[in-house]
């Protein structure tokens, strides 16, 4: 892998928007676990769902950091993704007060996951056309369908006129946008991209997974990486980086958050025809060897793991079983879901700004097993895919 | 300027309204066929616009086995059937592709969506116990790569892309890249897509769609017709080609992508994007746009698109008028999957130097000062040939072919 700079970050999260607060929040994981998941949600309804607990972004509002002109059309995922990319250009010193102060907008895009981005639009409009007649379907919600539309609003938004790249791989998308990312460096591309991702809390998601019987909810014992755990919390973010090439980022003088510095990917499908949805220690177990092999580091410096560990049991016994194969057994291992609850796509998002988190002093938490070093300087993401699918990231400190 | 190692096609699979089959898919097209109809998939009732260019009569058992057939959706089991015959089609043998050095890699715009409509239906009318549980793991789009490498062993990178109706570009330039930087040896790549009813709807909604048939660069043209379908390609590195001794059919040149960031619709009004996108494909390709043969162009048969399309093709080649055709006219707007099967096109241009035609192009637009292969194919210098792409979102996406030998040896390493 080429060697990527981090030079900013945004965050729009259940436990803080913007990096000061998300650090602050990361570095106190007991008090933002017990804050994200005891208020009441605004977006499920309480007469619908009385035992939903979900980490929500309830402090978050799209028009303090937007203005409120042009927002009529935006859903939930577009408004967070939207400031989320605009905090991190901003913490880059590639933009401020909305204009470009370093680089030009032929040099910046974006690289964005989502698992879900559309199904919200999808459903509202679907229940316009079942209930009324599909004439009335607002053409101006209908781009909201298209998965890509989220993204393509960060681009106008922000003036981004470089590629802009969706990638929709359940929950492994926005690691896999470093691949992605990778690439188009490499080929001159762009000089700089957003990437990351999102994932907007809204019923018909709740629901879904609600129906699979894979949502804790009310009191029963949720413990992302415990045997004991009754699936798993919903929550909602959306995360980016700024990532450019070292060398460049190095002559414009930027601030080094963070080196993006090995990437991997596994796909290991389940060995009955019947099955779809299945764990794999395999996968887990090649990524992880991948993503130290493309940082050109050895497992032994792995200093700790942001796993993708949620709750849903035997995802997270086969995940804690690959990275001890892969890594070592006692290698830090933490679960951030257990404050930030899943975000699907915006996982990986999520859990790199863990990562840079950890890198710049927070404590890892809270920690499933392994012990803590004295200083991180290699913190592995681990996204982990419903279809046995699974991907992760070496983030290094900066020198 | 990156290390790189040349890409070849090797094999391409259709699913698509004009036939199965690259070979029924292209016979259909150079004879100027219309895989529009009457939409059968739902009623249209309303919505007012009927026809579409609809896949009549496809079986998914005749290339899916009954067990991934009800592992996927409509769009999956589009995609599945393509990618079978493109991989039978290439000759390649289930050893080559099994392992992590198959990279898979899928475009679409909406994926799996009528699995989630369905589901939906069921929940309106009947609550949620009408709602069919097993079936809900089938809605990620995510699905669309790993059904297929989960049928051909594939372990390795798998990637969806849904780049609305760029998707077919962006997925098969990016498997390219992966082979050119050494992390695959062969793929499986291209994009799929169905017809909706909200989707449908959405864009009849739009004012986009035309009541009977789609005219591109036509100054009487009334819009696009909604299509469906899939183009898969099997793309190799040279060496893997050649080890295994492959026919190849052409070889993947440069690729440009840009954004708008002007609408999320509409394209920029003076094709900013496009214009970037196109030139950097060129770039890329190590050629200039005097190598350039013929455009497989975007050509939806809306007013804006075609408009900017001319205007971008008279700022990249300037005076001269490289031949350009859309075979939406036929095939219809199939969305993600459009940019795939107009790459399976370009191929076949590439192999025979066949221009397909622009269908029901009657009157010349004045703002389309294009040169049109109007109503009939036409035979032509075919050395290079470049698939435009815009999309939703601002998406610009141009991907070169070649005949193998033309492009210098840097081709993709910028």
């Amino acid at each position: 892998m080429i060697p990527m700079a981090i030079t900013g970050f945004g965050v729009v999260s259940p436990i803080g928007i913007g990096h000061d607060e998300f650090m602050a929040a990361v570095n106190d994981a007991e008090g933002s676990k017990r804050r994200a998941f005891t208020s009441k949600s605004t977006v499920l309804p309480p007469e619908t769902f009385p035992d939903a607990r979900v980490a929500e972004a309830l402090n978050f509002d799209a028009v303090k950091h937007l203005g409120d002109k042009g927002l009529r059309n935006f859903d939930r995922l577009t408004k967070m993704m939207i400031v989320a990319g605009k905090l991190a250009l901003e913490d880059a010193g590639v933009k401020k007060n909305g204009e470009y102060i370093a680089l030009k907008p032929e040099q910046v895009g974006i690289i964005s996951s989502t698992a879900y981005g559309s199904l919200e639009a999808i459903t509202e409009l679907n229940l316009v056309a079942e209930l009324e007649d599909p004439r009335y379907i607002n053409p101006a919600r209908f781009p909201n369908t298209v998965i890509n539309a989220a993204a393509g609003y960060v681009s106008i938004w922000e003036n981004l006129r470089a590629p802009n790249v969706t990638i929709v791989d359940g929950n492994c998308g926005a690691l896999d946008a470093i691949l992605s990312c990778e690439t188009h460096l490499a080929h001159g591309r762009a000089d700089a991209f957003l990437i990351g991702g999102g994932e907007a809390l809204s019923e018909p998601l709740y629901r879904a997974f609600r129906m699979l019987g894979v949502v804790c909810e009310g009191d029963a014992t949720w413990e992302p990486g415990d045997s004991h755990s009754n699936g798993m919390r919903l929550g909602e973010g959306a995360a980016y980086m700024l990532v450019e090439r070292m060398d460049e980022a190095l002559a414009r003088g930027a601030r080094l958050r963070g080196v993006l510095a090995g990437y991997g990917t596994a796909f290991d499908a389940p060995e009955s025809e019947a099955v779809l949805v299945h764990p794999s220690i395999d996968a887990v177990t090649r990524a992880v060897r991948a993503a130290v092999k493309d940082a050109g580091i050895q497992p032994s410096d792995v200093d700790a793991v942001v796993a993708s560990a949620s709750g849903i049991e035997r995802f997270d016994a086969a995940e804690l079983m690959g990275l001890s194969r892969g890594l070592r057994e006692d290698v830090l291992i933490a679960a951030p879901k257990a404050m930030l609850g899943e975000t699907f796509g915006a996982h990986g998002a999520l859990g790199m700004a863990c990562a840079l988190a950890w890198l710049e002093g927070a404590e890892p938490s809270p920690v499933l097993s392994g012990r803590a070093r004295d200083r991180i300087n290699h913190v592995v993401v681990t996204t982990t895919g419903y279809y046995g699918n699974v991907s992760a990231a070496v983030l290094r400190r900066a020198s | 300027m990156v290390q790189t190692r040349r890409v070849f096609v090797t094999g391409m699979g259709v699913v698509s309204s004009l036939g199965l089959g690259r070979r029924a898919f292209w016979q259909a097209l150079l004879a100027g066929k219309s895989g529009a109809s009457k939409i059968e998939l739902f009623d249209p009732g309303s919505i007012g616009r009927d026809i579409a260019c609809e896949i009549k009569g496809f079986r998914a058992r005749d290339f899916l086995t009954a067990a991934e057939a009800r592992r996927a959706g409509r769009c999956s089991q589009f995609a599945l059937a393509a990618a079978r015959m493109a991989v039978e089609d290439a000759g390649i043998m289930p050893k080559d592709l099994r392992g992590e050095r198959t990279a898979v890699v899928m475009g679409t715009t909406m994926g799996e969506v009528d699995v989630i409509s369905e589901l939906q239906s069921g929940w309106i009318h009947h609550g949620e116990d009408a709602v069919e549980r097993p079936k809900l793991p089938r809605y990620g789009t995510t699905l669309l790569p790993l059904h297929l490498a989960r049928a051909f062993g594939a372990t390795g990178i798998t990637q969806t892309l849904p780049a609305a109706c760029a998707a077919g570009n962006y997925a098969i330039g990016f498997a390219a890249d992966q082979i050119r930087a050494g992390r695959a040896d062969v793929a499986i790549t291209g994009a799929s897509e169905i017809i909706e009813k909200l989707q449908f709807a959405g864009f009849v909604r739009l004012g986009a769609v035309a009541p009977e048939r789609c005219q591109p660069f036509d100054k009487n043209r009334r819009g696009l017709l909604v299509g469906e379908g899939a183009g898969i390609l099997v793309i190799e590195s040279e060496e893997h080609a050649v080890r295994r001794g492959a026919t190849i059919l052409a070889e993947v040149g440069g690729y440009g992508l840009a954004c708008d960031a002007h609408h999320i619709t509409r394209p920029h009004p003076e094709g900013d994007g496009s214009v970037h996108a196109m030139r950097r494909a060129i770039e890329s390709s190590g050629i200039t746009p005097d190598d350039v043969d013929f455009v497989n162009a975007h050509g939806t048969g809306t007013d804006a698109n075609d408009k900017v399309e001319a205007f971008v093709m008279g700022k990249v080649f300037g005076g001269r008028r490289v031949p350009l055709s859309s075979m939406k006219s036929m095939i219809g707007h199939c969305m993600g999957a459009a940019s795939a099967l107009e790459a399976v096109a370009c191929v076949e241009t590439v192999l025979t130097g066949i221009y397909p035609p622009t269908m029901g192009y009657e009157t010349p637009d004045p703002d389309c000062a294009v040169d049109v292969v109007a109503n009939a194919p036409r035979e032509g210098k075919h050395d290079v040939v470049l698939n435009n792409a815009l999309a939703f979102g601002g998406y610009d996406a141009v991907l070169a072919f070649a005949k193998p030998g033309v492009l210098p040896e840097t081709v993709g390493s910028r």
